[in-house]
């Protein structure tokens, strides 16, 4: 009778139907809803849409003719494959080399997962003062080592650096935990063997940590690919409305502008759904291309 | 069996602790409800003594502290947030009552906030807000109180005040908001990057071409002759510029189209900003600058003219504090380098003729009117705030709608603000803001799109007839 509990799942269903009615009104509603909201006439946030626009199509016809969606979404790839080789290659090389020391460990675990904790918006005053033109870290930085003129870190041609570098900057820490966890789960006896088998610290690495490292690896570059789509704070506390010249909108803050800045809600919906729709096709390509193996 | 038992009585308890947060909820509203239905402010005027409405104003018959959400734009750099802090401070000491304040810097943000706000029934009681076109939607759906039917109950709400110079709804030309102080907007002068570009202070017949002569000079000696970040507000060039291709008798008018003599002066507005871009008068990095960042140029001496509004005193004036919030911390030597003067003028428009009046009021909203609770409270507020003593406070150099102004007192001021209002006793003329008509999406091609116009990307005829065509499909 005692293991019957087990086989009746009716009591954890009751357990789950909470959770699932919080999704189902908090997600799923609103999701839905942004769907239709995206075919109807809306330019006031929180305002009921009344009727459909003329054609029901509007908003994604002029997605095709936006440049701006265009580049908003250039620049996400581009955030993508910042995201992939800054954070999770630099957290790979920071954690092989945490791994491969004696002491202190703890402390650069601590030091490197810090700007985690730290808000985005926070981060993104704190870089706009790096990168000021006038008084600006850097450029002071640069103004004591010789240099004559002023750099504008925010200039049409360097603006996107400027803004995936503390976006960078901010979640190695992240992928660097996981990785040095990772690291820890492998089998001293490994590096041992491979020791006296004289196998050299780099061999070590090459034959041992890396492969036994790969679902690690593929796990924070999915995780990395898609936080890349979702990234918006920092970005937009640096460069509002996509400046200079709407050069530097991502996916997610292009989307804000038009429902937030522009009121242009039912666009802002569409972009939603465009949003959703490149996640999950990248989803899909990143799943692909890093395929866990089984040992 | 037993552990079935305690996996139900587990559910039950999940599905009772649930039922309970809701209730507290309601049981925490109904008992302030309760609590409230008794309140209201003690001093509150008593309402008309009309047996018909004595039901509609119970609040004078009760008693206890009522808590009131107020939304201004005195915040932030707001020359009177700190005037309104004190004045909310005076009245919660007098009434018993407390403001829970909501108040943030006027920008396109706040905008959407407040409208969002309507939108979903999270409205404050009572607003300090634009009476423009920007408040078109929260009284189109009816969720303000218009004055006369304020009077109605209380007669004399707002009787201090120019009847004239309460600006009415653009939706039903009613009256809603009660005006508490003027604005204008106008040009400051940094006269130490003058003295040493060897530049004369300019006057009242300050041109567009004399203007275009000093910033040559100003830029051939290091400085940059504007301060505007064009990328982020070239609100007030937006303005003047227009304006100095119109009148003050047609600037308020809003064109049919780009083609037509209206559209056309927009597109010579548009195209006058493109020419101070390309002769390098604005800072380098006006396209991605922020306005704080080209607002500190000038107050660290690096640029030497900046259009804003009134509001932009307390600004100045807080950047030669020691501490911002300590006015005993004023550096005045340095405040002596500010002065403010007329936009150059150009055609029609002389430099005299000044955008400003009374763009903002007091509205009271149909949620804290319907309130029994409120209703007395939200009137007692803007009585205070609107009162005659109070309004000279906010006033300072600028206008107001009081019907008896009283005598200005300049030992009161600083030197900016003397300089301030010696500058208003020359104007001509004193012109609303089209901006304020203007309002929504139709803005974005030439406020957001000025970077595209300015650099040739888009052409200002373009611009400004997208702008248009948005208005008029609004």
């Amino acid at each position: 009778m005692g293991a019957n509990i087990y086989r009746n799942k009716k009591p954890a269903l009751a357990f789950l139907l909470p959770a699932f009615l919080f999704m189902v009104v908090f997600l799923y509603y609103p999701f839905f809803k942004n769907i239709l909201n995206s075919f109807m006439h809306l330019k006031q946030l929180g305002a009921s849409a009344t009727e459909f626009n003329t054609p029901w199509y509007t908003n994604y016809e002029e997605m095709l003719h936006d440049p701006n969606v265009w580049t908003s979404v250039k620049n996400t790839i581009i955030m993508m494959l910042v995201t992939l080789i800054g954070q999770v290659g630099i957290a790979i090389i920071l954690a092989l080399m945490v791994d491969n020391i004696g002491r202190g460990k703890q402390f650069f675990r601590t030091v490197f997962f810090f700007p985690i904790v730290i808000s985005a918006t926070a981060l993104g005053l704190m870089f706009n003062l790096i990168f000021l033109r006038d008084k600006g870290m850097v450029n002071q930085i640069l103004e004591i080592l010789g240099k004559q003129n002023l750099t504008d870190w925010k200039a049409e041609g360097i603006a996107l650096i400027t803004m995936m570098a503390p976006v960078m900057w901010q979640y190695v820490g992240f992928y660097f935990v996981i990785l040095v966890t990772g690291l820890n789960n492998i089998s001293d006896e490994l590096y041992e063997a491979a020791r006296i088998d004289g196998a050299t610290a780099l061999q070590r690495v090459r034959y041992i940590s890396v492969p036994l490292l790969h679902n690690v690896i593929c796990t924070c570059s999915v995780l990395a690919v898609t936080g890349a789509l979702k990234v918006f704070d920092l970005p937009w506390v640096m460069f509002p409305k996509g400046m200079p010249l709407k050069s530097t909108f991502l996916t997610g803050t292009y989307m804000y502008y038009q429902t937030m800045e522009t009121k242009n809600v039912d666009y802002g919906a569409a972009l939603a759904v465009l949003i959703v729709v490149l996640g999950v096709i990248l989803a899909k390509v990143v799943n692909a291309i890093f395929r866990e193996k089984d040992y | 069996m037993k552990k079935r038992i305690i996996a139900a009585m587990l559910t039950g308890a999940m599905v009772l602790s649930m039922t309970a947060c809701g209730n507290s909820g309601d049981a925490g509203s109904t008992a302030s409800t309760g609590g409230d239905t008794g309140a209201a402010a003690p001093e509150a005027e008593a309402p008309a003594a009309d047996a018909g409405q004595e039901e509609a104003a119970p609040a004078a018959d009760a008693a206890g502290p009522v808590e009131l959400v107020v939304t201004t734009t005195f915040a932030g750099e707001d020359s009177n947030a700190q005037n309104y802090k004190d004045a909310v401070k005076g009245w919660e000491a007098e009434t018993g009552n407390t403001v829970v304040d909501t108040s943030a810097t006027a920008d396109e943000t706040f905008k959407t906030r407040v409208a969002t706000d309507f939108e979903t029934g999270s409205e404050p009681d009572v607003l300090f807000f634009f009476n423009g076109a920007d408040s078109n939607s929260f009284i189109e759906a009816g969720k303000v109180v218009s004055i006369d039917e304020i009077r109605a109950e209380y007669p004399d709400y707002a009787s201090n005040m120019n009847e004239d110079l309460i600006t009415a709804s653009l939706v039903d030309d009613k009256k809603y908001a009660v005006p508490a102080n003027g604005y204008w907007e106008a040009m400051f002068v940094n006269t130490e990057v003058l003295e040493a570009a060897g530049v004369a202070m300019p006057g009242a017949d300050y041109t567009m071409d004399q203007f275009k002569a000093d910033c040559e000079k100003i830029k051939a000696a290091g400085y940059a002759p504007i301060a505007a970040a064009l990328g982020n507000i070239p609100h007030y060039w937006w303005e003047f510029a227009i304006f100095n291709n119109q009148s003050p008798a047609n600037h308020l008018e809003i064109p049919e189209s780009a083609a037509d003599e209206g559209g056309q002066s927009w597109v010579a507005g548009m195209n006058d900003i493109k020419e101070l871009y390309e002769l390098g008068y604005f800072p380098e990095n006006t396209l991605s600058a922020t306005d704080d960042e080209t607002f500190a140029m000038f107050t660290e001496g690096k640029a030497a003219f900046l259009i804003d509004g009134s509001w932009k005193v307390g600004g100045i004036v807080s950047s030669c504090q020691s501490d911002p919030n300590d006015p005993a911390t004023l550096d005045t030597a340095k405040l002596d380098k500010f002065d403010v003067t007329y936009v150059p003028g150009k055609g029609s428009r002389k430099a005299t003729d000044l955008v400003g009046g009374l763009s903002s009021g007091y509205f009271i909203t149909r949620k804290a009117w319907d309130d029994p609770a409120k209703r007395a409270a939200a009137v007692s507020f803007v009585e205070y705030l609107t009162s005659d003593e109070m309004v000279p406070k906010f006033a300072q150099h600028g206008a107001s709608a009081l019907k008896n102004a009283p005598e200005v007192d300049a030992s009161e001021f600083n030197s900016l603000q003397i300089k301030a209002m010696n500058m208003m006793a020359g104007t001509t003329s004193l012109t609303g803001a089209v901006q304020d008509l203007f309002a929504g999406d139709c803005r974005v091609s030439t406020f957001d799109g000025m970077p595209e116009i300015v650099t040739g990307r888009v052409a200002a005829e373009d611009a400004v007839a997208e702008g248009l065509e948005a208005y008029h499909n609004q």
